[in-house]
Order: C-alpha cells, then sequence, then structure tokens
C-alpha cells in the first residue's frame, strides 16, 4: 500500500518534469495487454561514458513473441567503438553507415514501446542507458512497469536449492530453461531470447 | 543481422529453401514465435488450425483415435492439410514444451501462390516422397567426391635407370605389364609412352639400343597418393593426359589410368563381373568382398536406388556361385541337379553378405549321395571366399537341402499338413528360392506343385500369413526415441517393417501362383492382377525401396553382423527420418489390408 503510493508520487514527479508533451503518452494507463523486451548493444559498461550502438525490441502479448513486429535501430556515435566491445556485439564502424541521429533514433523507440510494461535481463542498466538519452531531451526518465527476467529466474530457482549459489549468466539460464540459442548477440537476437525466457518461466505448467 | 539468423533457421527447412529471397524476407515480417507448456491441444477435428506451425524447439503428437499418429520434433512443420482443407481427423498435443514459428493462415495460403511451395504441400504421399528422395540425392554426392586416389586400383609401374637400352627397357615394361616406362634421372623420373616410342624409335629409325632417356619426356605429372581423386581427373583433363603418375612422399607408387579412373567414377562393377570370369580358383575369388562393398559404397553415394544395387550385387553373387559350382561339380552331374539359393538371396535382395540360404535338388532317379562330396567343397568354398554361415543351417552341406525331386514333393505335403515354426520357416526360404546353377527346370517343377497344393488352401494361407503381425511397427516406438525418453536408442528395420512387407508379399504371391521372386517385382505382379491399385503398389514399392536403403546404410556401418538390422534413428539425417515415419505408416496400411485380405482377425 505505502509501497504503491511511493511509486505514484515517484511517477507523478517524474511526469511534473515533462518538457515535451508529445510524449506524455508514456504516462498513460497501458491497454494493449502487450509486453516490450527490449536490448541495447553499448561501446562499454558505463552509463556514464558509454553510448549506445543499437537497440532491439519485440513485443509479447499473451503466449506470443511477435517477431513479425521487431524493433531495431542503429545509432550514430560521436567516438569509435572500443575494440573489446566488438568483440561482444559484433557491431564495427562500418556496420554503423545506416545508423540514425540518436535523438530520432531514442524517439522511435519511444513510440514503439508507449506506456507497454518492459521486460529484461540486467534492464536496470539498459534503461539507465536510455535514460541517459531522453532526461536531457524530454526531462524525463522511462517511467514505464519494468519486470527483470533474472529476479523471477532467481525466485523459481531459489526455491529448490535454497542455501544455493545461483548462477544468473544469460546463456546459464537459457540453457536451464531449454532454450534454444538464437546464436549471435544482437539486441534483437537478445530480446527475443529474454523473451522466450520471460514466456517460458511465467507460462510453464507446474 | 538477427533477421538473419532466422532466416537461416527458416531456409534450412524444406521446402522453405525454395522461396525466393524476396518471399522469405516478406515472410519473415509475417512469422511470430510462440509458446505452448506441455499438453496444450493446438487444434484438433473441433478446434480449427488458425496458423502453420514450425518448431524451433520441443515436440508435438498427433493422435488420431487416441493412438499417436505422428510425431514432430525440431525442425517440422505441421499441418499444411488442417490449413488447406479446413479440417482434419488428428488431434495435435504437444508433448514437450513448444517453442515455434507461426505463420497465421491467410498468410500460409497466400504462400501456397508459390508453385513449388505449393506442390510440396498439396502432393500425395508418393509424389511428396520421391521428393524428399530427390531432395536427399542432391545432398548426398559428397562422400564420391571425396574419394582419394588411394582408393583406387593403381597399376604398377616400370622403373628403369636412364641409360638402359631402350630394347631392355621395353622387355621389363612388358614383364610389369605396365603401360609406360618411367627413367630414374638424377633426382626425378623422366617418361616414356607409346607415342614416344612411336615417332621417336619407329619413325625416326632410332637404334633400340641407344639409352631410354634420350626419348623421354622430361616432365612428368604427378599426383600425391592422399590427394583426390576427383584431382586427379582435373589433372588428366587439364593436361590432356591419359594417366599421372601417383607418388607418395617423393617415391612412385603406381600409375593411375584414366580408363580406372573413369570406370569407377562410373561403377567398378565391370571389373569385378571380369574378374569373376577370370578366377581360376577359390583364392582368386577371395578378394571380390572388398570390391564388392565399393561397389555398393559407391553406387549408394550416387543415389542409385537399393533395389538396382541389390539386383547388381545378386548378379554377381550368381556369378560366384556359378564358378564355385562348376569347381565342385564334375561336368556329368551339372545337369542332373540345381543348386538353388533361397531368402534374400534368392529374391535378389541381399546388398552386404548376409548368411548364405542355399540347397541341391537332385534329379529322381540320381543317386544323391554321389552330390555329398561336391556339396560339402562347394560349401567350405563359400565360406572361404567370405560368405557367412547359415544361422538355421540352411546350407547345401545339410543333409536336409540336399535331396532329390520326390523326397521335397513329400516334404511339401508335410508342410500344408503341419504348419509349426519351423515348417513355417522353412516353407518362406523355399518359396524364395532362385535357381543359380544345373537343371532350372528342377526348380520350377517343384514351384508348380507348390502352388498346385496350397491352391485354395485358404486356411493354411491365412495361418501363413499371420506372421505378418508378428511384430509391431514401432512408429509410437519410434517417435520415443526422438523424444530422446526412451533407453532402447536403437530400432529393428528388419522386424519393424521389411519383414511384414516381404513375408505379406511373399504370402500374396503364394496365393496367386506369381513364380517371381524379388519383392518389387512381385508387387508389380500383384499390381497387374488387380490384387493392389496403381497407388497402392507405388506406395507399397517407394517404402520398402525406403526401408532397404536406410538399411544397407546400416549396414554399410555396421561392425558385427548381428548390428546390420539396427538404427538409431538420432542418427538419422532429418529426411531419413521423416521417409522412414512415412514408411512405417504404410507398412501399418499394409498390415490391415492382410488383416482383412486374409480375414487374419479370424484366425486363432
Amino acid at each position: 500500500m505505502l509501497f504503491s503510493f511511493f511509486k505514484k508520487w515517484k511517477k507523478n514527479r517524474n511526469f511534473s518534469n515533462l518538457k515535451d508533451k508529445e510524449f506524455a503518452f508514456l504516462f498513460d494507463e497501458d491497454t494493449s495487454g502487450e509486453f516490450v523486451v527490449f536490448d541495447t548493444e553499448t561501446t562499454g559498461l558505463d552509463p556514464k561514458q558509454d553510448e549506445i550502438l543499437s537497440i532491439g525490441a519485440v513485443k509479447i502479448k499473451d503466449n506470443k513473441i511477435l517477431t513479425s513486429k521487431t524493433f531495431e535501430i542503429y545509432l550514430r556515435n560521436s567516438k569509435n567503438i572500443c575494440s573489446k566491445s566488438i568483440a561482444i556485439h559484433h557491431i564495427r564502424q562500418c556496420d554503423l553507415v545506416d545508423a540514425i541521429d540518436p535523438k530520432v533514433a531514442i524517439k522511435e523507440f519511444l513510440h514503439f514501446i508507449g506506456a507497454r510494461t518492459l521486460i529484461g535481463y540486467y534492464l536496470e542498466f539498459d534503461v539507465e542507458m536510455i535514460n541517459k538519452y531522453i532526461k536531457p531531451m524530454i526531462g524525463v526518465t522511462l517511467p514505464n512497469e519494468m519486470i527483470e527476467v533474472s529476479e523471477i529466474y532467481f525466485e523459481k530457482t531459489i526455491t529448490l536449492i535454497p542455501q544455493g549459489n545461483i548462477d544468473l549468466r544469460f546463456d546459464t539460464i537459457l540453457k536451464n530453461c531449454d532454450l534454444p540459442n538464437m546464436g549471435v548477440h544482437n539486441a534483437v537476437n537478445d530480446a527475443i531470447m529474454t523473451a522466450m525466457i520471460y514466456l517460458k518461466l511465467t507460462k510453464e505448467k507446474k | 543481422m538477427s533477421i538473419l539468423d532466422q532466416r537461416k533457421l527458416i531456409e534450412s527447412i524444406h521446402p522453405f529453401e525454395l522461396l525466393s529471397s524476396s518471399v522469405l524476407d516478406d515472410l519473415m515480417k509475417k512469422m511470430d514465435i510462440a509458446y505452448y507448456p506441455k499438453d496444450t491441444l493446438l487444434f484438433s477435428k473441433n478446434l480449427p488450425s488458425i496458423a502453420f506451425y514450425i518448431i524451433i524447439k520441443g515436440s508435438v503428437a498427433e493422435y488420431i483415435d487416441g493412438e499417436i499418429h505422428n510425431f514432430f520434433g525440431q525442425g517440422d512443420s505441421f499441418d499444411a492439410d488442417a490449413l488447406i482443407y479446413g479440417n482434419t481427423e488428428g488431434k495435435f498435443v504437444v508433448d514437450e514444451d513448444l517453442i515455434c514459428y507461426e505463420i497465421k493462415k491467410d498468410d500460409f495460403i497466400a504462400l501456397l501462390e508459390n508453385k513449388d511451395v505449393q506442390s510440396y504441400f498439396l502432393q500425395d504421399f508418393v509424389t511428396r516422397h520421391q521428393q524428399l528422395k530427390d531432395y536427399n540425392t542432391a545432398s548426398d554426392l559428397t562422400p564420391f567426391l571425396i574419394s582419394k586416389v588411394n582408393e583406387i586400383y593403381l597399376h604398377n609401374a616400370c622403373i628403369v635407370d636412364a641409360d638402359t637400352s631402350i630394347y631392355d627397357a621395353l622387355k621389363k615394361q612388358k614383364e610389369l605389364k605396365s603401360s609406360v616406362i618411367l627413367v630414374r634421372f638424377k633426382d626425378t623420373y623422366a617418361i616414356v609412352t607409346d607415342t614416344n616410342l612411336k615417332e621417336r624409335v619407329l619413325l625416326n629409325g632410332l637404334d633400340v639400343k641407344t639409352p631410354i632417356i634420350e626419348i623421354a619426356t622430361r616432365n612428368v605429372i604427378s599426383i600425391d597418393i592422399n590427394d583426390f581423386l576427383f584431382n586427379a581427373l582435373l589433372l588428366m583433363t587439364h593436361n590432356s593426359i591419359k594417366r599421372v603418375v601417383v607418388m607418395k612422399e617423393g617415391e612412385v607408387k603406381g600409375i593411375l589410368e584414366q580408363l580406372d579412373l573413369l570406370s569407377y567414377f562410373a561403377n567398378h562393377s565391370h571389373l569385378a563381373a571380369v574378374q569373376i570370369d577370370k578366377a581360376k580358383s577359390v583364392d582368386d575369388l577371395k578378394n571380390l568382398q572388398k570390391d564388392l562393398k565399393n561397389i555398393i559404397l559407391s553406387l549408394d553415394a550416387k543415389g542409385v536406388k537399393v533395389r538396382y544395387i541389390t539386383k547388381l550385387i545378386s548378379s554377381l553373387n550368381t556369378k560366384i556361385y556359378k564358378k564355385v559350382f562348376e569347381m565342385c561339380v564334375d561336368g556329368d552331374l551339372r545337369d542332373k541337379c540345381a543348386l538353388i539359393v533361397m531368402g534374400s538371396e534368392g529374391r535378389e535382395e541381399q546388398s552386404i553378405m548376409t548368411d548364405q540360404d542355399n540347397a541341391l535338388i537332385v534329379k529322381d532317379g540320381i543317386d544323391v549321395e554321389l552330390f555329398f562330396e561336391p556339396m560339402m567343397k562347394l560349401n567350405r568354398f563359400l565360406l572361404d571366399i567370405g560368405f557367412p554361415p547359415c544361422k538355421g543351417n540352411v546350407m547345401v552341406s545339410n543333409e536336409f537341402y540336399r535331396r532329390d525331386e520326390s523326397n521335397y514333393r513329400k516334404l511339401i505335403d508335410e508342410w500344408i499338413v503341419t504348419l509349426d515354426e519351423i515348417n513355417l520357416q522353412n516353407l518362406s526360404v523355399f518359396l524364395d528360392a532362385k535357381c543359380v546353377s544345373g537343371d532350372k527346370a528342377l526348380l520350377e517343377g517343384l514351384k508348380n506343385y507348390l502352388f498346385e497344393s496350397f491352391s485354395a488352401r485358404d486356411d493354411v494361407l491365412a495361418h501363413i500369413a499371420k506372421a505378418v503381425l508378428n511384430f509391431e511397427t514401432p512408429l509410437s516406438l519410434f517417435s520415443g526415441f526422438v523424444l530422446e525418453k526412451n533407453h532402447h536408442n536403437k530400432l529393428d528395420l528388419k522386424k519393424g517393417g521389411i519383414f511384414a512387407l516381404v513375408h505379406g508379399i511373399r504370402t500374396l504371391s503364394l496365393e496367386y501362383k506369381i513364380d517371381v521372386t524379388n519383392t518389387i517385382e512381385r508387387i508389380k505382379s500383384l499390381n497387374n492382377r488387380g490384387i493392389f491399385d496403381k497407388t497402392f503398389a507405388t506406395e507399397l514399392i517407394e517404402c520398402f525401396d525406403t526401408l532397404s536403403s536406410i538399411r544397407l546404410k546400416a549396414m554399410l556401418e555396421a561392425k558385427t553382423l548381428d548390428e546390420i538390422n539396427y538404427i538409431n534413428p538420432k542418427h538419422l539425417q532429418k529426411i531419413d527420418m521423416d521417409l522412414l515415419k512415412d514408411s512405417f505408416r504404410v507398412v501399418n496400411k499394409f498390415k490391415k489390408f492382410m488383416i482383412f485380405h486374409f480375414h487374419l482377425n479370424m484366425v486363432g
């Protein structure tokens, strides 16, 4: 009760900072019945310094991952990509020729997610990266509800091995959920795999 | 990038690889991934199908009347019929948590405008089966292209020193029967061909005492023994030469002739036949086993239908029998008996040597004892050559299988009265008999007697036919393999399908007095008599061919004789797996036919 009150108050305070009324829809009550799973590829792991290279997202409705409507966008960058991160996401400088202006890209992303609940793996980081762009643009941070899949996984698993150390690495979760690894790590693929984990964890019959 | 990965997955599923890139792009935009937990009912008679499913992970079972009818695993797709015709007999239930692509009904129907896709989904069993097989052959060519030089017959090289006279060199060449002379020259070799001799010696009148090096061509084209045969062929074509020198670590190992290479690429059955004809002793025949196996391998790799391979092998085996027969039986006795082979050999369906089944029919009035010595010898020779002995002792060395005509007739009379398991087995084996040497008429006479004896004896025939139902078709068991829930990881092809087909067809042939022995020929004859309609006959032939071909692969891989009938479905390629499933379904259909035809449900 107190918690939900606090949440509401926080949301309201966030809303009062909104500079661009075009994005008021982010604060609407969600009626679509859909969720958005998203993932970002970045130049590094420090939200203060690093930038987003690409965003991939996919919607979930009921038991379906709507791969027919995936969202994938590459962002133009201010500096060169560090070679260490290239090894992870396989995005090279030359892959970014089609990249668009970060402001335009982020706006497109906001329209894609709307007021839907967001799902992700280590979502906190991705959200913080997005916030880094939208805060100066429209004055607010992402107000959407958020679901962390590693948290669901943790809670499901801890009941089985109460004292155990639970391995929360992405590939481990994927493996333990008996889900196919789609191969290459990129934003959309990771989003789809995360979506599968979410469906598996929430829709599975006990 | 990610769209590409998913595309790859779709493209790897037949028949989607037939789609053009733009159609595929379009399709990718219409597919969603869905998750269904175990036991979800996807669609059934009362629950119309709304999408076409392609399994990414998990499995689905199709039940008809409560029995497993089909089983779909990773990479499988279903169910076109339910979408096209708007209904289904089956009940599709998730067997293991399912993640799948879904193409919505309307999008799928639109996809069918593509001719190739349409023909794939709308065909009946036979055509689809055929198409799958063609697809399989196309991808199966590789083993043939990766044969190496050391796998082929190499001719002896005649190597002489540079200062040898032309005359001496030619003498040595004749001794070694080689087609060219290699001349050792400094650290390398030079070559003398017939052309060199003709132009330099005959036309230019060069003295034959001249050192051979004078007429040799310096630049020898060679290939390493571990190189691919395909490269040897390229080398010959490129340089327009008829032979290459084969080297191993700087030493000459032999000469590879274009003729051998081409016949290897065609098939070297011709060579084997010549070898059998030329054989003078049992020893000459011993080396053939390996050749026969190679022939099978290369023909199989080239996508030759198993029924043609087995025919070829049978005719080669018959040649061997004839040869051995001539070695053992004196001239004046040869037309007083008939050597017959039975079982799979008699049906011409034997590929790799399975055990020998043979017998001797002696003309009435001739002393059977005269054949004791020759037949013991014949049996010994066959064993020497590598025909494994028969476990049931169906061999000429056994007195039981060495009798005169009237004694065989007595045996047949006995079969009709008491048909216990052993008699039934003997009868079955005898029904497939084929004469390989001696007087054919002896066997024909006995076969006619057999047909007449069984004529109109429906009761006995039904009893014989019942064996068709002895073994369960492993269709439901088979899906268990896919599930990996079962501990048995192998499946008996012979018991599971081949036996039912062969034995059923054999019984029908007895009933309708069909004297050919080959299962496929028998099916064709039964079709001509109107027992099977054209479609069913074709289905049976395709099904038999598929089972035999998968069995052949198992045989080629088997290390011991006990393993040859077993396959591990998990090791099969996706396409073979589908073909196998289709075939088992035909076997089941055939069993139902037999039950109806012989009223087997009424036989105790």
